[in-house]
């Protein structure tokens, strides 16, 4: 049937540039642009913290311990008196960064790892893809747990954590693509013209999987800020006082009782990462997806 | 054709199919016109976008409702209007007395299903058979395809069977509740040539022995010679000319017909001149105006670009319709309705 | 006959491949099982032959895109199975691909510009602008307006994309271009142009081809001299006018017939050819041809017959044509 039908000119959705790829995703999904713009919005707030946060999140005032949200401080303040909203805002800038720095390298790593298990193949790739299901295997938790009781809790310890946990999806997520697209003849007409395998896998390979990984990258970089959370709120995370946003939902959970609001702004601030993060994501796989498999 | 004693098994008249691309309607049929004796096959033939394919989709009912339209027209069948006719009813003719087969054997049998399951299937669906009954007379269908030991393979998966054995198959479950009409749409372009003979040996024995009518889509004038009794070569969505096979062979009359000809080296004799034709075929939604071929056309006139030419009858041979005003002017010849 | 651009002798590939679940057995598929031809500077040698045959896997393997196990290829006398990388890589510039699929053989992601001058540039050919200058030129020698440059490959239709697969090929002036199936894609009338636009290429560029195709009436017009294949091996061979007058094998015979030609006087011999083409992984024991061939023997089902040289660069692998 569908032979017979193909006769037909359709508009086929057209295959360009990874970004023009993206932009028609966003164009094609409005839940997309809701997540990207509220996403905007918080990395806008994180590195203008310096400037709009009424107070020094260190700074303690022991006069005014433990207040609710007034007019003075809007998220109230904690234990050792020092202003949420500050805090929150300071913090935003560290989970942001231990985030993108961890799933960037990750990102990084694990792609690499994936195209080059694919286009290489054979015995190679069954070996690498072994490791990564090791890897796999450990919920993100558990290895983040071992990695940081290894090494001891410091930011760039966490940043190792997180990136160790996320290397393996992203290899997976590069390899499948990069097998399917290593069969097609412009490869072969590649390999024809004596390119090397470095440029081939670089420049004609990663182009064609960029916008899958890009994807990826935006719902993994929402897991890694929720670890990072969860690392912190163990204890795991970066030393106080500085402020994360795990941190501080423990700090507060020692007075949860009468002061709440000290856990509920820092998680309400996760929960809206994440939320915008996950829309931002699944709008574009959505759009991205189905013409990735059948557009070409 | 009004010397035609009997009323024919298939009439399309006028047929005009419209697709919806980008928002807008194009037209993929233009007044698509022909008819089909018992018995005999009728070659559709064109390239890709020249409207055979949804000429037959059309007659089936088989266009995607979503984005396409028969917009004017009748395909009269055995003295029905089938435009118009409710999909219930449709479905009880197609496999029963309409049937197709499509170009890829490959895709077209469902590959979980055994052969002799599929085969039976139409039969159980159509025709009420059951158990042993559907059994035995899709196996008789098996063996009058030629599939060697079909006894023993009639359990056997699609994946089993080689493309030319699929294609086989795709016959015997088109054949099996004795269609009136078969509709065979490219059955032997994906195959390979000794296979490609073998299958077109079926048909036409098949098609004798069951008396049916065929129409024949492909793009290839080689097969068409081989297979086919009448011609209709198709450009842009309207028949550019028709006639009986041996005819349209010795007098290709429409320009596009004589050089689709010269086109095509030939495996029988040395091809001195290969001849090409320029440009490509226009898409749906930027057909130019008066006669579709006229841009690519050796013999244009600054009139073939205003206006479009009629289906007209050759002054020597009735029968012989071609629609270009400079090989064929519409004299006073009636035309057909 | 000129002397030989390419010489190729008793070149294999087997392939192992896994079947069946859950327990898989492996089978060798034989998909080259020791070929020989010759393709004379400046000529078109036609590989011919049913799907399955091999004859994809020889113009890949002659290239090296896919590694043979076995045998000797020879480009102007230098042995290329033997070639290491950097000359492998020099060797590439003289011998290049054209493909059948032209939707799968440019990178959907690239600009037709970029294609056209990268391979320039991983060769080091020309400064920047030249590359650029040079690329126009050929998408004008192909047939093509200079704006396709800065197109991308969804643009185009199919017979447009195969032109600039053309040039592709063409950016590092190769003096030997594998062409595989390059028209079987197309609609006939595209066909002839591509084809008129090969030969045109062939004639002002002095290349030689290796044309692979299933068509007997493309092989006929485009090429000199042909070889046809079955189950992996060279069943005949020799040129073009001797062949279709009066083809030797069996098998060559049975192909030339049962090619439709566009005459209603001629149909096609809608033979007896009963019986389907056998797969590679198990060729028929003997002949490999003897379980549809009309004239099959008892030794035919015993012995591979041997390689017959007839003279005039004619040689067969049929019992019936012993000397």
């Amino acid at each position: 049937m569908t032979e017979s039908i193909a006769a037909v000119p359709v508009e086929r959705p057209a295959a360009a540039h990874w970004l023009l790829q993206l932009r028609r995703a966003f164009n094609a999904n409005a839940t997309s642009w809701v997540g990207l713009v509220v996403f905007l919005v918080i990395v806008a707030l994180a590195l203008l913290a310096p400037l709009i946060a009424p107070y020094d999140p260190l700074d303690q005032d022991i006069i005014s311990r433990l207040e609710g949200p007034s007019a003075a401080h809007w998220f109230g303040t904690d234990s050792y008196g020092r202003d949420t909203l500050s805090r929150l805002l300071w913090g935003a800038r560290l989970s942001l960064v231990i985030g993108s720095v961890s799933i960037l390298s990750a990102m990084l790593i694990g792609g690499t790892i994936g195209i080059v298990s694919g286009y290489v193949g054979g015995k190679f790739d069954l070996v690498v893809m072994q490791a990564m299901d090791v890897l796999l295997s450990f919920p993100s938790l558990i290895m983040g747990l071992m990695v940081v009781a290894m090494l001891g809790p410091s930011m760039g310890n966490l940043i190792i954590a997180i990136a160790l946990t996320a290397i393996a999806p992203f290899a997976r997520i590069a390899r499948a693509p990069t097998i399917a697209v290593k069969e097609r003849d412009y490869i072969e007409a590649c390999r024809a013209l004596g390119y090397s395998d470095l440029r081939i896998m670089a420049v004609h390979i990663l182009p064609n999987i960029m916008a899958e990984i890009l994807v990826m990258g935006s719902l993994w970089l929402a897991t890694a800020i929720r670890t990072e959370a969860s690392l912190s709120f163990i204890g795991l995370g970066v030393r106080p006082p500085v402020a994360t946003w795990g941190g501080m939902i423990r700090e507060g959970f020692e007075n949860i009782l009468d002061s709440a609001w000290l856990s509920i702004f820092p998680s309400l601030a996760i929960l809206l990462v994440v939320f915008s993060l996950n829309m931002l994501g699944d709008g574009l796989r959505d759009a991205i997806d189905p013409k990735l498999r059948g557009g070409e | 054709m009004s010397a035609a004693t009997e009323a024919p098994l298939l009439e399309l008249d006028g047929l005009v199919t419209e697709f919806r691309t980008g928002g807008a309607w194009h037209a993929a049929l233009r007044g698509v016109s022909f008819a089909l004796a018992r018995n005999e096959t009728l070659a559709l033939v064109g390239e890709s976008g020249c409207g055979k394919s949804v000429t037959a989709l059309s007659i089936m009912g088989l266009l995607p409702p979503a984005n396409s339209r028969i917009a004017a027209g009748r395909i009269r069948f055995a003295g029905r209007d089938l435009v118009g006719l409710s999909e219930e009813a449709m479905r009880k003719l197609r496999g029963n007395e309409i049937s197709m087969i499509f170009q890829e054997p490959m895709t077209s049998l469902n590959p979980v299903l055994t052969v002799g399951f599929q085969v039976a299937e139409s039969l159980r669906y159509h025709r009420g058979m059951e158990g042993q009954a559907a059994r035995r007379a899709a196996l008789e269908l098996l063996d009058q395809v030629k599939i060697p030991a079909a006894a023993q393979r009639f359990d056997d998966y699609p994946h089993q069977f080689s493309g030319g054995m699929r294609q086989r198959v795709m016959i015997a479950m088109a054949l099996a509740c004795r269609p009136k009409l078969l509709l065979a749409d490219e059955p032997t372009t994906a195959l390979d040539v000794t296979i490609q003979a073998q299958v077109l040996a079926l048909l036409a024995e098949l098609k004798s022995a069951y008396g049916m009518a065929m129409i024949f889509i492909t793009h290839n004038l080689g097969v068409v010679a081989s297979i086919a009794d009448r011609v209709a070569v198709m450009y842009a969505g309207a028949i550019v000319e028709t006639a009986a096979v041996d005819e349209l062979f010795a007098r290709p009359t429409h320009p596009y017909t004589e050089a689709l000809l010269r086109t095509i080296p030939r495996v029988d004799e040395d091809s001195a001149g290969l001849a090409a034709i320029p440009g490509q075929v226009p898409p749906l939604s930027a057909m130019p105006p008066g006669c579709r071929f006229a841009p690519r056309c050796a013999l244009r006139e600054a009139e073939c670009e205003a206006t479009d030419p009629a289906l007209a009858p050759l002054p020597a041979a009735a029968d012989h319709r071609v629609r270009c005003r400079v090989r064929a002017p519409a004299t006073a010849a009636p035309r057909h309705a | 006959m000129p002397e030989p651009m390419l010489e190729v002798a008793g070149l294999r590939k087997f392939f192992e491949v896994k079947r069946g679940f859950p327990r898989a057995t492996t089978v060798t598929v034989r998909a080259l099982d020791g070929i020989s031809f010759t393709v004379g500077a400046g000529q078109s040698f036609g590989l011919v032959g049913e799907s399955g045959c091999g004859k994809s896997t020889a113009g890949r393997a002659v290239l090296r895109l896919i590694e043979p196990d076995e045998g000797r290829v020879a480009f102007k006398g230098e042995d290329v199975l033997a070639a290491g990388k950097e000359r492998l890589r020099a060797l590439r510039r003289k011998m290049q691909i054209v493909f059948q699929d032209p939707y799968a053989s440019l990178n959907p992601r690239r600009m037709i510009g970029k294609a056209l001058t990268e391979p320039m540039r991983v060769h080091g050919v020309g400064a920047p602008g030249e590359r650029v200058a040079r690329a126009e030129l050929l998408l004008a020698e192909v047939g093509l307006p200079k704006n396709a440059m800065t197109r991308y490959p969804h643009e185009f239709s199919g017979g447009q994309r195969q032109r600039i697969g053309i040039a592709r090929a063409l950016t590092l002036e190769p003096e030997l271009i594998v062409a595989d199936e390059p028209v079987s894609a197309l609609d006939v009338s595209i066909q002839s142009q591509i084809l008129l636009l090969l030969q045109g290429l062939q004639e002002r560029r002095r290349l030689s081809f290796i044309f692979i195709s299933h068509d007997l009436g493309v092989v006929r017009y485009f090429c000199q001299s042909m070889a046809v294949m079955y189950l992996g091996r060279i069943v005949e061979t020799g040129p073009i006018p001797a062949i279709f007058k009066e083809p030797l094998h069996p098998y060559t015979k049975m192909l030339r017939d049962a090619s439709p030609v566009p005459d209603p006087t001629r149909k096609v011999a809608m033979l007896r050819i009963e019986g389907e083409v056998p797969s590679a992984v198990n060729p028929p024991a003997g002949c490999h041809f003897h379980t549809r061939c009309p004239h099959a023997m008892e030794i035919c089902r015993k012995a591979y017959p041997e390689w017959t040289p007839l003279g005039d660069g004619r040689g067969v692998a049929c019992h019936l044509h012993k000397v």
